[in-house]
């Protein structure tokens, strides 16, 4: 078994660093210290972090971010970050307006 | 790794957190097992975030009703997360002759279960929501109802549990539970065996053939509901909105974006590749609908799409109940896509149920027997 | 709804490859591409590409996108541009948003080249404004002709850090110093002496503490780092500089893929989230291909003999070519693309410390960490002789698949032989002429002539020569040291420019004697 899919056990006390305040995900104004702080509410996986925070939920989509989330989060639960599966892929893969996604191209009968 | 407790839960979604959390201020010893790899990952992550009463079946309402009265108000500080929860009314709008019917009727019915909610003009709806379009002439109101964030409100659950020493694991999928001189005791999943007294078993979907390992069948069905998000906005408006035909719903979350859900006609015949993957034409049906009701949103930028299955049990209304014929089993299923709003009231009411063998909310219309040979 | 026989999203080199041999066997083949130009990153690769000459060694990448594109055209291919592929479903049916619509368009095959994106790393004042991709610098530059600073920090010496670093220079912005986390420079040692020589220097073992200013970049502190990364206190160096550009590696876009079900793997090697494929870039997805960056990071050169592959599985996939055919015209992609993937810098080389060349001479030091090769050092290489009169100087001194030198000499001078990464060899029985096409044909930049002693008291050095204003004959200035420090006075002889030579000029400069092993370039008095 993967050992962080035991939400029990023990990472060691939240412990405060000086760059905790640095932005990591731009978009939603999430820094490295709420990300840490997360990993330690029990949030283990990328999609946790993301769901809880909102990581990587902004207009980028995580293109910029998901790598550092990543490293954060694998640090944080001393694992290495390929243990650490991404968030999954959602369309549409840019932003795109309602009106346009409104406005489908009828298909010729 | 614990391998035994007071009470098993089978299922990580937010009933099961809300379950453990008050199981575990009760003082009882908890094991959550979550079959995929994440906390709250079906249906509690991919849900559109109403707490309402209003539309709502007169047999679950009681739960519904119970929840915004008791516990709601209270859990962002209790839970100590922020779960963006709105108490700013519930517009339930209506097109059509038809849909003001449905409205009514389903209004009148839940004014005689205690309920304040009542229908309105167009006009009385544009008072209350300026962005609305005129094709709206009517709707259901219910100044109590509202919407909360579904994503920080279940990991504030599991959060909080799992502080409280509520022991989590995930990718345990159960495949079997078994009972021991006719009780259930032993939880088996692919790599483990577990042991309660009591085992709760709230895993959606999935309930259902693990249930039938002890030979319960609760009848549901998988089907898919689909969700988009738009960029951040401006602050427009705070009430939840919904339609008659529940065809689209949705808010304004507390950092600017809409969540809408909407629906395309096609729901329960989707095909998915095994994840509950979007169907190509269903951001763009939702979106058409979305510009109908809220013209000034048609440029507004769709970020994401999403799609999660819901557990629809056959008659709408979920199953709440402990099983008579295995005893130490409890069920919790098929919420039928509007558990998200009654879950504190589930949680808190199954942790009754296991701690006292009574709950504050009568329960006895959503037994699991309703299916059976009728005498 | 619209069905064709090949759907490619991305119309980058390994997109456009794969499109040209479908279409080459009459498929109906279309390909959607975001931007509002095709080539992808081919258009703003303006330096010469390594290889041989079926990787299409020695030819710019923009040409390299020209000639694809034209291929492409003349085959029938439609490139729709301006196309965003916003999502794959089930069934092979994409969705596209063409100008104001949202087309469904499905593929009995489809291959993904969507490229990959730049990554990032955080400092204090990462967020601030003139902290750019180096992807985005060279956009900048090369696409839209806007300089994107007046002093740059270059953070990264992988070869995209390397090769921006140069543009930068030619763009006529200062490049005020290059670092890297890693004790090494990552690029090739070839394109870090370009920029060396130019007199920028190299920190290894050093990376960023902060961007500083307060409402934009007006400076930057470095300081070096130990074995765990941890910065050493009292290393920290400033730079004056208005633009910090970030270099640290690319992350494939395989988002469609993902979303499409395609069974991915995190793969260090390959630059993060890719998609698990069989040799032809076939997912687990019969039908969907994966071709160029999007399946791990590569050289363009790569992805697109990648990109070819994948388009003849497609077609035999659908029937469009036998196996006999298939099989044959596989094996030549793939022998070319083995050609390619050989060497100091082959994928199974990655992150292993090499101290020998194949020829077992010492890998210089100094050039893995300063960017040059030291005067001491280079008489160690086969490609440096003292012949009598004017003879090639390859300092050329790393294993990197590269030949085009070898056949650039009309008198044959050079030898690289049938190894393709051996290093170039000055065979000092044939007559060198002087006529400096082996120096233009180096995309290292790193052939010189040289005649020691052209009269009593000087030689004369010919280097390649890429910047604007160009220097004339008679022109004075200062020679440069391969480490970029002034050595001596100068005197441009001749200025030589030709098509043949492809934009690279062949300066020559008249030195002391003594400076005719050291001087490597030249810089006019102001």
């Amino acid at each position: 078994m993967n050992s962080i899919n035991d939400r029990s056990i023990n990472i060691g006390e939240y412990i405060p660093a000086p760059d905790d305040d640095m932005l990591i995900c731009r978009c939603e104004e999430i820094t490295k210290g709420e990300i840490r702080r997360a990993v330690h509410d029990g949030m283990f996986t990328l999609t946790e972090i993301r769901r809880y925070l909102r990581t990587g939920m902004g207009l980028c989509q995580g293109q910029t971010c998901s790598k550092l989330v990543k490293s954060i989060v694998a640090r944080e639960l001393q694992v290495s970050p390929d243990k650490l599966e991404p968030a999954t892929s959602r369309a549409p893969m840019r932003p795109i307006e309602m009106c346009i996604l409104a406005n489908e191209r009828k298909e010729e009968a | 790794m614990k391998h035994s407790a007071d009470v098993i839960i089978v299922g990580g979604g937010i009933i099961g957190c809300a379950a453990a959390y008050y199981l575990a201020k009760r003082g009882v010893s908890v094991l959550v097992l979550e079959g995929s790899s994440y906390i709250g990952n079906g249906g509690s992550s991919r849900n559109g975030g109403g707490v309402r009463q209003s539309g709502r079946d007169p047999r679950e309402l009681p739960l519904a009703m119970y929840g915004i009265q008791k516990l709601w108000s209270t859990l962002s500080e209790e839970l100590e997360v922020d779960c963006e929860y709105h108490q700013d009314g519930n517009l339930r709008l209506g097109k059509t002759p038809e849909h003001l019917e449905i409205l009514s009727g389903l209004a009148d019915r839940a004014r005689a279960c205690g309920l304040d909610v009542k229908m309105i003009s167009g006009d009385e709806v544009r008072t209350i929501n300026p962005y609305l379009s005129r094709e709206v002439i009517g709707a259901s109101w219910c100044p109590t109802d509202g919407h909360a964030n579904p994503l920080t409100t279940t990991l504030g659950y599991y959060k909080q549990a799992r502080k409280m020493g509520v022991c989590f694991l995930t990718e345990q999928k159960v495949t079997k539970l078994k009972k021991i001189k006719g009780k259930l005791r032993q939880v088996i999943t692919s790599t483990d065996v577990f042991e309660a007294d009591t085992v709760i078993v709230a895993a959606g979907l999935d309930s259902r053939p693990i249930l039938a390992t002890v030979n319960i069948d609760i009848p549901m069905q998988s089907v898919m509901l689909e969700g988009l998000v738009t960029e951040a906005q401006a602050p427009m408006f705070n009430q939840m909105l919904g339609t008659a035909e529940a065809d689209f719903y949705g808010h304004q979350t507390k950092h600017g974006s809409f969540v809408f859900g909407g629906t395309l006609g096609l729901e329960g015949f989707t095909k998915d590749n095994g994840t509950p993957i979007s169907n190509s034409l269903a951001a763009s049906s939702t979106c058409r609908g979305i510009i109908k009701y809220f013209p000034a949103l048609k440029h507004a930028k769709i970020v994401r799409t999403w799609a999660g299955w819901m557990d629809l049990c056959a008659d709408k209304v979920p199953v709440i109940s402990p099983v008579e014929e295995v005893p130490g089993l409890i069920v919790a299923c098929g919420f039928s896509g509007h558990g998200f709003g009654i879950a504190p009231a589930v949680g808190y009411n199954l942790a009754q149920l296991v701690t006292e063998g009574r709950t504050d909310v009568d329960l006895h219309e959503l037994q699991y027997n309703r299916f059976h040979a009728k005498s | 709804m619209k069905r064709y026989d090949l759907i490619v999203v991305g119309a980058g080199p390994a997109g456009l490859s794969a499109a040209i041999e479908a279409a080459k066997l009459k498929m109906n083949v279309i390909v959607f591409d975001e931007n509002e130009k095709p080539g992808g990153q081919l258009f703003k690769q303006i330096h010469k590409f390594f290889g041989s000459k079926e990787h299409k060694a020695k030819i710019r990448g923009f040409k390299i996108g020209q000639d694809l594109l034209k291929e492409a055209e003349e085959l029938g291919v439609t490139v729709c541009l301006n196309a965003v592929v916003s999502g794959m479903y089930m069934d092979k049916e994409l969705t596209v948003k063409i100008n104001n619509q949202i087309h469904h368009v499905k593929g009995d095959s489809i291959i993904i080249a969507t490229g990959a994106a730049e990554n990032m790393v955080t400092f204090e004042g990462w967020t601030l404004p003139g902290v750019i991709g180096a992807g985005a610098a060279q956009t900048m530059m090369n696409l839209h002709g806007i300089r994107p600073g007046q002093k740059v920090f270059m953070l990264g010496t992988g070869n995209v850090g390397l090769v921006v670093s140069y543009q930068l220079l030619q763009a006529g912005c200062e490049v005020v110093a290059l670092a890297d986390a890693a004790p090494r420079i990552g690029g090739y040692g070839v394109h870090a002496s370009k920029v060396a020589r130019c007199g920028v220097p190299f920190y290894t073992s050093h990376t960023i503490v902060k961007a500083e200013g307060d409402t934009q970049v007006t400076g930057v502190t470095i300081a070096e780092i130990d074995n765990k990364f941890q910065f050493i206190p009292g290393t920290e160096k400033h730079f004056d500089a208005d633009t910090i550009c970030i270099a640290v590696g690319l992350s494939p876009m395989s988002q469609l893929l993902k979303m499409a079900g395609c069974q991915m793997e995190d793969n260090p090697k390959r630059g993060g989230q890719v998609p698990i494929v069989d040799a032809c870039g076939q997912t687990s997805i019969e039908g969907i291909f994966a071709a160029g960056d999007v399946e791990g990071i590569e050289e363009a050169s790569s992805a697109m003999i990648g990109g070819r592959i994948c388009g003849i599985a497609a077609a035999h996939f659908l029937g469009y070519m036998d196996d006999a055919a298939f099989e044959q015209q596989y094996e030549i992609h793939q022998q070319a693309l083995s050609g390619l993937r050989q060497g100091m810098f082959a994928p199974e080389n990655r992150g292993k410390i090499l101290t020998k060349t194949e020829e077992n001479i010492d890998i210089s030091a100094n050039l893995l960490e300063k960017g040059y090769l030291d005067d001491s050092e280079i008489e160690k290489y086969p490609g440096v002789t003292h012949t009598i009169g004017v003879h090639p100087v390859i300092e050329c001194s790393q294993n990197i698949p590269c030949n085009p030198c070898q056949n650039a000499c009309p008198k044959h001078c050079i030898k690289i032989g049938e190894k393709i990464t051996s290093l170039p060899a000055v065979d000092e029985t044939a007559q060198c002429i002087g006529c400096g096409m082996c120096v233009a044909s180096c995309s290292g930049q790193a052939i010189f002539l040289v005649d020691e002693a052209c009269d009593e008291t000087y030689a004369s050095v010919m280097l390649p020569y890429e910047f604007l204003p160009l220097p004339k004959a008679g022109d004075t200035g200062i020679a440069l040291g391969r480490d970029g420090s002034p050595c001596c006075e100068a005197e441009v002889i001749s200025v030589k420019s030709s098509p043949a030579f492809d934009h690279t000029h062949l300066l020559t400069m008249k030195v002391p004697k003594q400076y005719a092993m050291k001087a490597r370039f030249f810089r006019k008095e102001a």
